[in-house]
């Protein structure tokens, strides 16, 4: 069974103060730690399983620069076999259906019966390119998948998707298909000193927009549905109140509102 | 050289949420002595698969010394030069160091185990053992199926660690060991040791026996072990006494299975325990610093950050300084490891200046935090109880002071004794 994963180089702002960029369309990068998107983590971990007991191959892609090669190679450490990053200025200013566009120009080049993507990248969290890469490449899709059963060879999947209240719908669909990949779905490994070592001499295949046969209307922002026109930041409203000061200081603050309304 | 290479970097980025993680979550049980140093190493390995990287070319090294050995070729050669081919590369210096500063940001404890068991222990048989000691002896080690110690120092030999007691005497196939040892990390909970003894013959004056290691296992007869000891630090990691009583030892388990001169080994594995020591406090630093950084930023006093106020940027800044100069510090030396240019001066030197650095450091990060450094709730507060092992563990600060110094007037024709005054 042959599978790709795609996999997205996101900043970890978890830790860190996040700032908006003087062109108000992005955020200010410089100081923040770059990483695999969570969601992918797992994606990568379910495909190397996969792989694993059934067999075949797994190719990753990543659309970004150079940089983007860490979050590949460590994945390609984890039991990847193939990799592939779509790089060209033309993808600039993609929104999640150009995004898919683009991959979905990649896996046709590559034999596969399942895509994996992350549900949700951490940045964006659109949660559409799983969606909209399974409308263009026409093929069955789920996303949030939580559970994920192979059967009949291969030919089909169960799927359980993670909903609200921790229902877990159960769906079955033919391959190739798309899955958009929940956190939780396993535990991801972390990269042997041996599979870093191998990895590093495995080779990166570089893709531009004309070698993936799209043309300027497909990429960037001619190719996408939504354009981003700014960011800000929160604003404080009438319905919001900031609170002031130290952590013992505003933990009681808060301790006091929330008894005022009667919520504790 | 002062920039990792890709897998290097790699290696960091996978250690880092394995060490934030997983190891984190196990330094309180470490430290209160509640989890088996054995059991997280054995964890650490199921997560990097350290022995599926090294035991095919363990296994490769042992056909090599048995072919050796049957056709009577000594090996020769460093270290290093020994642990050629995969192993070597597993055991790359850099490699190592960027693992031990990784560990050492969470737990220098299990650093310092990790380091005795594979390091010391393990690359001592390694180097010097025959094809059956290595396959006996290394491979449960290196398997994590048993835990290795590396024993020289005495209750009277310590910084003097050449002038130690225990003895070997040869008794037919056999050889009869007695004294002590102490301070050896690991040794409460070891399964496998090496032990260092002078050999005592009837006919061997007194300054003429040489030093060798053997290699004893824990059920071996007349050999027991001390209660793990209280430490200011370390806490983590196992530390206590060994007791020979009339142990006997067959002629196999002594190291190599020929006696000779083996100072200079015991030397070579004490000059590779001082440089990593560098790594160590690359990593207490580089985690103080962090920390500091972090704690500057967040608090708020006289309704500014403290990062405003100048004395907290000077102690920042001077943190800096230190991380940047072991960092630096730490590469030389794994260049000199990787080039076969280890020397003694050096590893001193850099022993000296990194084990002062990490404690000036952590003692500033606690200083920095006020009361909160002060509690266990910070980390800096433990690393800072670590960092202190450094100035006395492989040799004290002051023994690599006089090791520099004489090593900086040997081409003098001066022969400087470390109790003072001159030799010739």
């Amino acid at each position: 069974m042959n599978m790709v994963v795609c996999v997205k180089r996101v900043p970890d702002t978890s830790e860190s103060e996040v700032h908006i960029d003087g062109s108000g369309k992005g955020i200010d990068t410089s100081r923040l730690s770059f990483g695999i998107n969570e969601c992918d983590n797992y994606a990568v971990e379910e495909a190397i399983q996969k792989k694993e007991a059934l067999g075949g191959n797994v190719t990753v892609i990543s659309l970004g620069d150079k940089q983007s090669d860490e979050v590949i190679r460590m994945a390609l450490a984890k039991g990847g076999d193939d990799a592939i990053r779509l790089e060209d200025e033309a993808f600039a200013g993609s929104d999640a259906v150009a995004v898919a566009k683009a991959l979905a120009a990649a896996v046709k080049d590559v034999e596969w019966d399942i895509v994996f993507t992350g549900a949700l990248t951490d940045d964006d969290g659109y949660a559409a390119v799983p969606v909209a890469l399974g409308e263009i490449l026409g093929v069955p899709f789920a996303t949030y998948v939580k559970k994920l059963e192979v059967m009949d060879d291969g030919k089909k999947v169960k799927v359980g998707r993670e909903l609200e209240g921790g229902l877990m719908e159960m769906v079955e669909m033919t391959t190739p298909c798309v899955l958009g990949i929940q956190t939780g779905i396993n535990e991801p490994r972390y990269a042997s000193f041996k599979g870093i070592k191998q990895a590093a001499r495995k080779e990166i295949t570089i893709k531009s927009a004309s070698d993936l046969g799209l043309d300027a209307s497909d990429c960037g922002e001619a190719g996408s549905w939504a354009a981003l026109e700014q960011f800000t930041p929160p604003v404080v409203g009438e319905m919001a109140e900031i609170l002031e000061g130290e952590p013992d200081e505003t933990a009681g603050k808060l301790a006091g509102i929330l008894k005022e309304k009667g919520l504790v | 050289m002062f920039e990792l290479t890709e897998p290097l970097k790699m290696l960091e980025q996978a250690l880092r949420p394995y060490c934030e993680k997983e190891l984190s979550a196990k330094v309180e049980p470490l430290e209160k002595g509640e989890v088996a140093v054995l059991d997280i190493m054995r964890d650490f390995d199921r997560a990097f698969g350290i022995n599926a990287m090294v035991s095919g070319a363990l296994h490769e090294m042992i056909e090599r010394k048995c072919r050796r050995e049957r056709e009577g070729i000594e090996e020769k050669g460093s270290l290093q030069e020994v642990l050629a081919g995969e192993v070597g590369e597993a055991m790359d210096p850099l490699l190592i160091f960027i693992v031990m500063k990784e560990l050492c940001r969470v737990s220098p404890s299990f650093a310092l185990s990790l380091g005795a068991h594979i390091g010391l222990c393990g690359q001592t048989i390694l180097a010097k053992g025959t094809s059956d000691q290595i396959e006996n002896y290394a491979l449960p080690l290196f398997s994590f199926e048993k835990l290795g110690c590396w024993a020289l120092t005495e209750p009277e030999s310590g910084s003097d660690a050449f002038a130690l007691s225990t003895t070997a005497v040869p008794d037919g196939d056999f050889y009869v060991l007695n004294g002590s040892k102490t301070f050896i990390t690991n040794a409460p909970c070891a399964d496998i040791f090496v032990v260092y003894a002078k050999i005592d013959r009837e006919d061997s004056k007194a300054d003429k026996r040489m030093i060798h290691p053997f290699v004893l296992e824990r059920d071996n007869e007349g050999l027991s072990v001390g209660k793990p000891m209280h430490k200011m630090g370390m806490r983590g990691s196992p530390t206590g006494q060994i007791f020979l009583s009339d142990a006997r030892v067959h002629r196999d388990q002594l190291l190599g299975k020929r006696e000779k001169t083996s100072r200079s080994q015991a030397q070579e594995t004490l000059t590779s325990e001082r440089e990593e020591n560098a790594a160590m406090a690359w990593g207490i630093i580089e985690r103080c610093l962090e920390e500091s950084i972090k704690y500057a930023v967040e608090r708020k006093q006289f309704g500014m950050r403290l990062i405003e106020f100048q004395l907290i940027q000077e102690k920042i800044a001077r943190m800096y300084v230190h991380l940047e100069n072991v960092r630096n510090l730490a590469f030389k030396q794994a260049w000199a490891m990787r080039e076969g240019r280890s020397n003694i001066l050096d590893a001193c030197a850099a022993k000296f200046y990194a084990a002062a650095a990490a404690v000036e450091v952590g003692m500033e990060a606690i200083q920095l935090m006020g009361g909160y450094g002060y509690i266990e709730e910070q980390q800096v507060e433990r690393l800072t109880r670590d960092a202190k092992l450094l100035m006395i563990g492989g040799g004290t600060s002051e023994i690599q002071l006089l090791n520099i110094a004489k090593e900086l007037v040997r081409d003098k024709g001066l022969s400087l004794s470390l109790t003072g005054g001159l030799r010739n």
